[in-house]
């Protein structure tokens, strides 16, 4: 009952909501009240009658619980967390919390790494109107004609530029599922096999920089944009590997999965190839390699090297000779809406983080984190769970706006490097788009796939792709070079030293000390802003 | 010819107003800030076209089309913020004479494409949902839930938004602030000012939708939205939806 696919009309009975409702009011306002007992503060009026029966810590759990009933409600998440915040902190600090409020939204305003995401973001819509996909997936297809499986690992080396290049999901995946999905089955490709590549493939391009997702968790963990493209660079291109050699692998062994393609679809002269290949896969892929080139080796800032991108991607389109207004409008208006989504987001959750950092909830949520005397790798486990479950519900912008800014201050304490955190959490994000029950990519591939193919059949193809995304973090947790040897190389990053550990456990001796005082310190999941708080 | 004119009337008012704010904002760049009465010119510009919308749709789809007709001609901003940037970029890397105005440039640019369309999003229901639940109810559930949580949430958030954004607007306009991000750096207070002007078309906005709410809580369905250009993947699916539908009706 939980495969229900997007157009179902179904209606459920109103009675699991109800009984949902009032488990989620229950935990919001009775339990803290019997968890937190309360101190004395100042505030607004309401906090001085019900200051004495509920603490400020006590108020942040009611606050996030409530935030988490409410966001299953499906109002604009945006919104919500404003009006959460807002209210929250009209309860604890009074009028104070407009300055707060405003300032907060003029930060993410005038936040200079956002800049890259409207342009990033513009340099995808641009290129998906190019018709490029096209000549690209047959370029590909036809240079790797000799390998076995070979349609697949084209579909995948096609998904993974065009993927990087446009950075959006959706659009490759329904886009494939049209163009490569129905060749393999013609071809007579296993069915599972087929939906598993096309999936999987799609969603690389959230992973392999330049990607909108990186900007965003950089953003969020106060992490340079640069150094976590260059970290995440190798990862991203070892995935995409691992794909196609386990879709080698499977079509080496068993030929009736993948049958190699006719004899006269093969047999192309070279010189076909290299044209083909000079025309289609090559002004892209130069086109990506220039603008990650430029950020990785510093002689751009990512602001400047995305804007570069997308006048080169419209360069290219007006080469291809696909270029009209009418797309560029398009383009240009999709680009708005598309911004306008994450950046309200941003901005409720700026609003939100704040107060809950002021009602010291954060400081609680921390507490008990560390309380539960974890060593850094069941730290990494516990958080990465918690990321993979959140996968299945939400989507990444979600998870990284609003869920991490919870952990991020915790890793110092396990002194884990933010970077090799983004990219753990990078490649954990691939689930979100793949695992059920709600998984974007496998419904979109339903949508355009032929009636005979189910989505059973579709999640059964994507599960060993599932497992090749939890071994490559595996390989990462492993040998953490494999993404940070670049930016040691390139700009001599150090994580931090495990001392820290220690230090960090006599916090723990004493009862937990709630009191407003400390939660005073406001944190905010990025830097560079103005002081904000009641000092302000 | 002549309905040619009267119908892009309102969108020529919106254009003339974004314009003759820019004017004077641009023409008081290096003085004292102008008095304020001087606004109420693009604010009596904008209230026109409003009016003409209303004229021609009804008040809700008037204020539908105000907030789209907005949100996508400030949409061209990303435009210039590409122009912009690649300006610099070529003048930093191939002449060597770096702009003293680029980086001031790109973010207010940035800043004025996302908070301009926030309305358009909304009225093209383009913010993130946690939508796994919501969309599998009855329409007539999904219009109770959102009438309530528009009531309960999102008029009071935004309510705040426009009257602590006045405030904060009205302290840069009165101290004629600059921007401390670049020596000599540009007025802000123009800047600042989006906040309140956005909670007000953010405002009008949610009155649409609660409207849409209760028509559908009326009707049972959702009215349709207006639409100009929707994402390749969802144009994707709506044909592949329409020609599955019209093989099953064979």
């Amino acid at each position: 009952m939980f495969m229900l696919p997007l157009t179902s009309k179904k209606r459920p009975p109103m009675t699991p909501l109800k009984a949902f409702l009032g488990s989620v009011l229950f935990c919001a306002v009775v339990m803290p009240l019997m968890l937190f007992p309360s101190e004395a503060g100042a505030g607004s009026a309401l906090k001085q009658i019900l200051g004495p029966v509920v603490s400020d810590a006590a108020m942040g759990i009611i606050m996030l619980v409530l935030f988490i009933g409410f966001l299953m409600l499906g109002f604009p998440i945006a919104f919500t967390l404003m009006a959460l915040g807002v209210a929250f902190g009209y309860y604890a600090m009074g009028e104070t919390v407009f300055q707060l409020f405003v300032q907060r939204t003029y930060s993410v305003m005038a936040n200079d790494v956002l800049i890259s995401i409207p342009l990033f973001l513009f340099m995808g819509y641009v290129i998906e109107r190019a018709n490029i996909l096209d000549r690209l997936f047959r370029s590909i297809q036809l240079a790797a004609g000799w390998l076995p499986g070979s349609l697949a690992v084209a579909t995948l080396a096609t998904c993974a530029l065009f993927a990087t290049a446009t950075g959006i999901v959706g659009a490759v995946v329904t886009l494939m599922g049209l163009l490569a999905f129905p060749a393999m089955l013609r071809a007579g490709y296993d069915t599972k096999i087929a939906a598993g590549v096309v999936c999987a493939g799609g969603c690389l391009g959230i992973l392999i920089p330049p990607s909108v997702m990186l900007i965003l968790y950089g953003a969020t963990a106060g992490v340079s944009v640069v150094k976590l493209y260059a970290a995440a660079f190798v990862p991203g291109v070892m995935l995409a590997g691992m794909y196609m050699i386990y879709v080698i692998i499977r079509a080496w062994l068993n030929p009736a999965l993948a049958p190699r393609l006719p004899e006269q679809e093969v047999k192309v002269p070279t010189l076909t190839i290299i044209i083909e290949l000079a025309t289609s896969f090559l002004p892209l892929s130069l086109l990506i390699l220039s603008v990650l080139g430029a950020i990785m080796f510093g002689l751009a800032t990512p602001q400047e090297a995305a804007a570069v991108g997308a006048l080169g991607a419209i360069l290219l389109s007006i080469a291809y000779g696909t270029f009209t207004f009418v797309k560029l409008k398009e383009s240009a208006y999709l680009t708005a809406r598309a911004s306008a989504m994450v950046c309200w987001l941003f901005v409720g959750s700026a609003v939100f983080s704040a107060v809950f950092a002021y009602l010291g909830g954060q400081k609680l949520v921390e507490d008990f984190i560390l309380s539960l005397n974890l060593s850094p790798f069941w730290f990494l486990i516990l958080t990465q769970a918690i990321i993979f479950v959140l996968g299945w519900p939400l989507e990444w912008t979600e998870i990284i706006v609003i869920f991490l800014p919870i952990f991020l201050p915790l890793l110092d304490n396990f002194c884990i490097d933010p970077l090799f955190f983004g990219v753990l959490v990078a490649l954990n994000l691939q689930t979100s788009f793949l695992s059920p029950p709600v998984a974007m990519a496998p419904f979109y591939l339903k949508g355009v796939a032929p009636k005979h193919v189910s989505i059973n059949d579709i999640f059964s193809g994507v599960m060993p792709f599932l497992y090749i995304v939890v071994f490559a973090m595996v390989l990462f947790y492993t040998f953490p070079k494999i993404g940070l040897g670049l930016p040691e190389y390139l700009y001599g990053h150090k994580s931090p030293r495990c001392e820290a550990q220690q230090s960090s456990l006599p916090r723990l001796d004493g009862p937990m000390q709630l009191s407003a005082a400390t939660g005073s310190e406001v944190r905010c999941p990025w830097q560079g802003t103005g002081p904000a708080g009641p000092g302000a | 010819m002549s309905s040619a004119i009267t119908s892009a009337m309102p969108q020529t008012l919106v254009a003339a107003s974004i314009l003759s704010a820019a004017g004077i904002v641009l023409a008081h760049a290096n003085t004292a800030p102008p008095p304020f009465f001087y606004f109420l010119v693009p604010i009596g510009l904008l209230v026109l076209a409003f009016i003409g919308f209303m004229w021609r749709e009804g008040i809700l789809l008037g204020v539908d089309h105000l907030n789209t007709v907005i949100g996508q001609m400030f949409s061209w901003t990303i435009l210039l913020l590409t122009f912009a940037i690649c300006y610099e970029v070529v003048a930093r890397y191939a002449f060597g004479a770096p702009t003293n105005w680029a980086y001031d440039v790109s973010y207010m640019l940035y800043g004025t494409l996302f908070m301009m369309a926030g309305g358009y999003t909304l009225a093209r229901n383009g913010h993130v949902r946690g939508d796994f639940l919501y969309r599998q109810w009855h329409p007539k559930s999904q219009a109770w839930t959102d009438l309530i949580l528009y009531v309960l949430f999102y008029f009071p958030g935004i309510i705040a938004l426009c009257y602590s954004g006045w405030d904060y607007a009205r302290l840069a306009y009165l101290l004629n602030e600059r921007s401390s991000s670049t020596p000599d750096g540009p007025i802000i207070w123009p800047f600042k000012a989006i906040i309140p002007v956005v909670g007000v078309l953010m405002l009008l906005q949610g009155l649409v939708e609660v409207a849409r709410c209760v028509q559908c809580i009326r009707t049972g369905e959702w009215p349709a939205r207006a639409h100009d250009v929707e994402e390749l993947e969802k144009l994707i699916l709506e044909e592949a939806e329409a020609k599955r539908l019209a093989e099953e009706g064979r």
